[in-house]
C-alpha cells in the first residue's frame, strides 16, 4: 500500500488517475444536479401544495376558532383558543342535514342520469355513421359555450309553465343540462378507443347491438363512465345559482343553504360557515379517494389513440 | 374511426347551430305560458283569499328568523290563516325576487330593503298602499322610504339611516372631550387618535370598492348634490373636494386600505379604531364579535361632521318595508304589513329583540325603545336628518355605486387625479342612467 502511494504513476496510470478524477468530478457535478433538481422540485410541490392547501388549513383553523378570534385584525395564522363549538352547533341544525340530503339526491340523480344518456349519446356519436351525426356532436358541444346564468332565466321560465319548479326533477334536469355535454364528448372518446373489431366479433358470435353495448363496451369503458359520472356529480354537488332559483328551502342544496344560514344582512357567521363547509365537503374528498384511479384513467382514456 | 377534431366549416356549423339552437330555447322559454298576466299590473288569484306568502331575508337568518316567525305564527292563531314564508340569501334577494316577481311566483307581502323599492315598484306589481299607510301612525321620515314616483308601495317596518360610531373610550384616551362637529375638527381629533400609537386606525372608513359606496355622504357633506333634476352632479368641484379630502386621510394613514364594514367593525371592536360609519344595528353586531365586553358601553352615534358649522349633517337612510303585490291574497297581506310595522306591542317586541327602531311615532316613544339611550341618540342625531339616495330610483343603483366607488379607489391607491376621476365617474354614471 504504502509503495504504491510512493512509487511515482506512469503514464497510463496518470491517465487512469486523471480519468478517475474526472468520473470523480462528474459524478460530484451529476449529485450536485440531482440535489439541485430535488430541491427544485421539493420547492415546487411544497409552493403548490402550500397554494392548494392553504385555503384549506384556512377553512380548518377557521373552523376550529371562536367568532372573537375569527374576526382578529390582522388574522392570525395560528387559533389561539381550539373550539369545536362550531361542529357541534352543525349537529344541531336540522336544516343544514335537509340540506345535504338534497344535495345527495340531487347530485347522485344527475350523475347516474349523465352517465346513462351520455353513455348512449357517446356510443352511438363514435360507432355509427348517420346524416346529422356530426352536426349533433357540435351541437353538443356549443352547448357548452353559452354562459350557464344565460340559461337561468329561460329555464325558470320553461319549468314554471311546467309546474315543476320546486322540485328535485328541475334541479337534476338543468344541472344535467349543464354536465352532459362534457359526459357525452369524454365518453365519446373512450368508445373510440375500442376497436371496431371487437363490435364485429361480438356481432358475429350472435350479439345484438344492446347487448354489445351492454356486455361488452360498457364494462371496458367503466373507469370513463366513473369519471363523467363524479364530475356530474361535483357539478351538481356545487351549484348555487340555479339550486337558489329553481328550488326553495325545501327542495334546496347545500351551496344555497349555507349561505343562507350564515350569511347574513349584517354579519357573517364564518366560523359556522367554515365548520359546515368542511363537513359537507367530506362526501365528494371520500368519493374521489375512493375513484381517484377512475377518475385520471377515464379522463385521460381518449386523449391517445 | 371517426376524427373529433374540428375544422373551420365545422367550426362554423357549429356556432351556427348553437345560436339557432339558443333562439329556439329562448323561443321556447317566450312561449311557455307564464303563470300569471305578466304584461298586467296584477299578478291574478283571489285577492281575498286570507293565505298569503310573505317573502323576507330575514327569515333565513338565525338572529332574525325566531322574531319573525313569531310574527307569523301569532297573525295566523289570530286570523285562521296560512302564511307562506319564503326567502332567499340577502345578497340573492333582489335577483331572485325580481326574477319571480316578473314571473308571477311572488304574491303576498315582500321585506324589501328601501334601496330596493324603486327597482321593484318599477315593475309595476306593487300595490299603492296611499290609503292604508296613515292608518299606521308612521314617522315623516320613515312614510317618506316607502315612497316611489309619489306612491306610497311600501309601509315601513325598521327605519334607521347609517351613520359614524364613536369609540368613547378611545376619544377620552386621546383627550377628545366632545364629538367632532366640523370636518376640520374631525381631522384634527383623527390626528389625535393616531397619535396614540399601537396601529390604531382612527377612523376605519370604507376603501374597498364593496363598501366605497360610504363615500356619497362625504359628497354631500362637501356640497355636492349627487344628482341635480336629471343631471348627475358627480364630477362637481364639491365630489372633488370629497375625493380630495379622503385621500388626503388616507395618505396620512388616518384611515385605512381595504377595509369594508366587516373589517371595519373588527377593528373598533379590537379597540383599534376611534370611529367607523354603520347602521344602527351595528352596536350589537360589533359588541358581539368583541372580546372586550365593555365596548358596547363606549360606542355612541354622532353627527357626521360639517363642512361649516349650521350645516346640515349628512347621512344615508337605512331601512326595511313591507310592499304589497297586486293579486292573491294581497288584502290580508296588506292588514299584515300594517299590523307587523305598526302594532304597538308586535313592533316592541321585535326591538327587543333585534334592536331595529320602529318606523312609527308610538314605536319610537314605547319605553322599551325611549331607554334605549344608544337608539334614541341616532335617531335624534343621525336618521333625523338623513336621506335616501338619489340613485335609489333607478334599477342600475348597484352598477353606479360600483362606478363611483372604482374611480375613488382608483384615486386612492394613486391610479388617478380626484378631479379626472370624478368627471369619469359622473360620465359613468350619466351613460348608466341612459341606458
Amino acid at each position: 500500500m504504502t509503495s504504491t502511494t510512493s512509487t511515482p504513476l506512469s503514464g497510463t496510470g496518470r491517465l487512469k488517475q486523471s480519468a478517475m478524477s474526472a468520473g470523480n468530478t462528474s459524478r460530484r457535478r451529476m449529485r450536485k444536479d440531482l440535489i439541485r433538481s430535488r430541491i427544485a422540485a421539493w420547492t415546487a410541490v411544497l409552493v403548490i401544495g402550500a397554494f392548494g392547501l392553504l385555503p384549506v388549513y384556512w377553512l380548518l383553523a377557521t373552523a376550529l376558532s371562536s367568532p372573537e378570534d375569527a374576526f382578529q385584525f390582522p388574522p392570525k395564522l395560528i387559533p389561539t383558543h381550539i373550539t369545536f363549538s362550531n361542529f357541534t352547533a352543525l349537529a344541531e341544525n336540522d336544516q343544514l342535514i335537509k340540506y345535504m340530503i338534497n344535495s345527495l339526491v340531487v347530485a347522485s340523480i344527475t350523475a347516474v342520469l349523465s352517465v346513462v344518456v351520455a353513455t348512449y349519446m357517446g356510443y352511438s356519436f363514435s360507432k355509427f355513421r348517420y346524416r346529422g351525426r356530426r352536426s349533433l356532436m357540435h351541437m353538443v358541444l356549443a352547448s357548452q359555450m353559452f354562459p350557464q346564468a344565460l340559461l337561468l332565466v329561460t329555464l325558470y321560465a320553461v319549468f314554471s309553465s311546467f309546474g315543476l319548479l320546486n322540485t328535485y326533477t328541475a334541479l337534476v334536469l338543468s344541472f344535467t343540462t349543464f354536465t352532459m355535454p362534457l359526459c357525452v364528448w369524454m365518453l365519446k372518446g373512450i368508445f373510440d378507443t375500442i376497436p371496431d373489431a371487437l363490435l364485429e366479433a361480438a356481432s358475429i358470435d350472435g350479439a345484438s347491438r344492446w347487448r354489445t353495448l351492454h356486455s361488452i363496451v360498457a364494462p371496458l369503458a367503466a373507469p370513463g363512465m366513473i369519471a363523467a359520472g363524479l364530475f356530474a356529480f361535483v357539478r351538481g354537488w356545487n351549484d348555487f345559482i340555479f339550486a337558489v332559483t329553481l328550488a326553495d328551502k325545501e327542495k334546496q342544496t347545500l351551496p344555497p343553504g349555507l349561505v343562507s344560514t350564515y350569511i347574513g344582512e349584517f354579519q357573517a357567521a364564518w366560523p359556522e360557515l367554515m365548520a359546515a363547509s368542511l363537513v359537507v365537503s367530506i362526501p365528494v374528498v371520500v368519493a374521489f379517494m375512493f375513484l381517484q384511479r377512475y377518475l385520471v384513467g377515464g379522463m385521460t382514456a381518449g386523449s391517445v389513440k | 374511426m371517426t376524427t373529433s377534431g374540428i375544422s373551420r366549416r365545422g367550426a362554423l356549423r357549429m356556432f351556427g347551430i348553437g345560436a339557432l339552437g339558443m333562439a329556439g330555447v329562448g323561443a321556447l322559454g317566450a312561449c311557455a305560458p307564464s303563470p300569471s298576466n305578466s304584461g298586467s299590473a296584477s299578478n291574478g288569484g283571489d285577492t281575498k283569499s286570507k293565505d298569503f306568502d310573505f317573502t323576507s331575508w330575514s327569515l333565513n337568518e338565525e338572529a332574525a328568523r325566531p322574531a319573525i316567525e313569531k310574527i307569523i305564527a301569532a297573525w295566523e292563531k289570530a286570523e285562521k290563516s296560512k302564511v307562506r314564508a319564503v326567502s332567499y340569501p340577502y345578497n340573492e334577494y333582489l335577483s331572485q325576487l325580481t326574477l319571480k316577481l316578473g314571473g308571477g311566483e311572488t304574491t303576498g307581502a315582500i321585506h324589501l330593503d328601501i334601496a330596493w323599492l324603486a327597482a321593484v315598484a318599477q315593475m309595476g306589481k306593487l300595490a299603492d298602499l296611499g290609503s292604508v299607510a296613515p292608518k299606521g301612525g308612521y314617522t315623516d321620515v320613515a312614510l317618506k322610504s316607502g315612497v316611489y314616483d309619489g306612491k306610497q308601495y311600501g309601509l315601513p317596518w325598521n327605519t334607521g339611516s347609517i351613520g359614524v360610531i364613536a369609540n368613547s373610550k378611545l376619544l377620552a384616551k386621546a383627550g377628545i372631550k366632545k364629538h367632532p362637529a366640523t370636518v376640520e375638527e374631525f381631522e384634527d381629533a383623527l390626528r389625535a387618535i393616531k397619535g396614540l400609537g399601537g396601529g390604531v386606525v382612527p377612523y376605519a372608513a370604507a376603501t374597498k370598492v364593496a363598501q366605497l359606496k360610504d363615500i356619497f355622504p362625504w359628497m354631500q357633506t362637501f356640497g355636492c348634490t349627487l344628482m341635480d333634476g336629471e343631471k348627475v352632479t358627480i364630477g362637481d368641484d364639491a365630489s372633488v373636494d370629497a375625493v380630495t379630502w379622503y385621500k388626503k386621510l388616507h395618505d396620512a394613514k388616518l384611515i385605512a386600505a381595504d377595509v369594508d364594514r366587516f373589517d371595519a367593525r373588527a377593528l373598533f371592536g379590537q379597540g383599534k379604531a376611534a370611529f367607523y360609519d354603520d347602521a344602527v344595528i351595528g352596536k350589537g353586531v360589533t359588541a358581539a364579535q368583541s372580546k372586550d365586553k365593555t365596548l358596547a358601553d363606549a360606542m355612541q352615534p354622532m353627527m357626521r361632521p360639517v363642512l361649516r358649522s349650521g350645516d346640515t349633517p349628512q347621512a344615508l337612510l337605512w331601512g326595511g318595508v313591507i310592499a304589497i303585490v297586486n293579486g292573491k291574497g294581497q288584502d290580508a297581506a296588506t292588514e299584515f304589513a300594517l299590523h307587523t310595522t305598526s302594532d304597538l306591542a308586535t313592533t316592541s317586541e321585535y326591538f327587543t329583540s333585534r334592536a331595529l327602531p320602529p318606523s312609527t311615532t308610538a314605536g319610537l316613544a314605547d319605553p322599551k325603545v325611549a331607554q334605549d339611550t344608544f337608539t334614541t341618540e341616532w335617531t335624534e342625531k343621525i336618521t333625523k336628518t338623513a336621506t335616501g339616495s338619489p340613485f335609489w330610483q333607478f334599477a342600475q343603483n348597484a352598477q353606479i355605486e360600483e362606478a363611483v366607488a372604482k374611480q375613488v379607489q382608483a384615486v386612492l391607491v394613486g391610479k388617478s387625479k380626484p378631479k379626472d376621476a370624478m368627471r369619469k365617474a359622473g360620465e359613468e354614471v350619466a351613460a348608466l342612467i341612459k341606458r
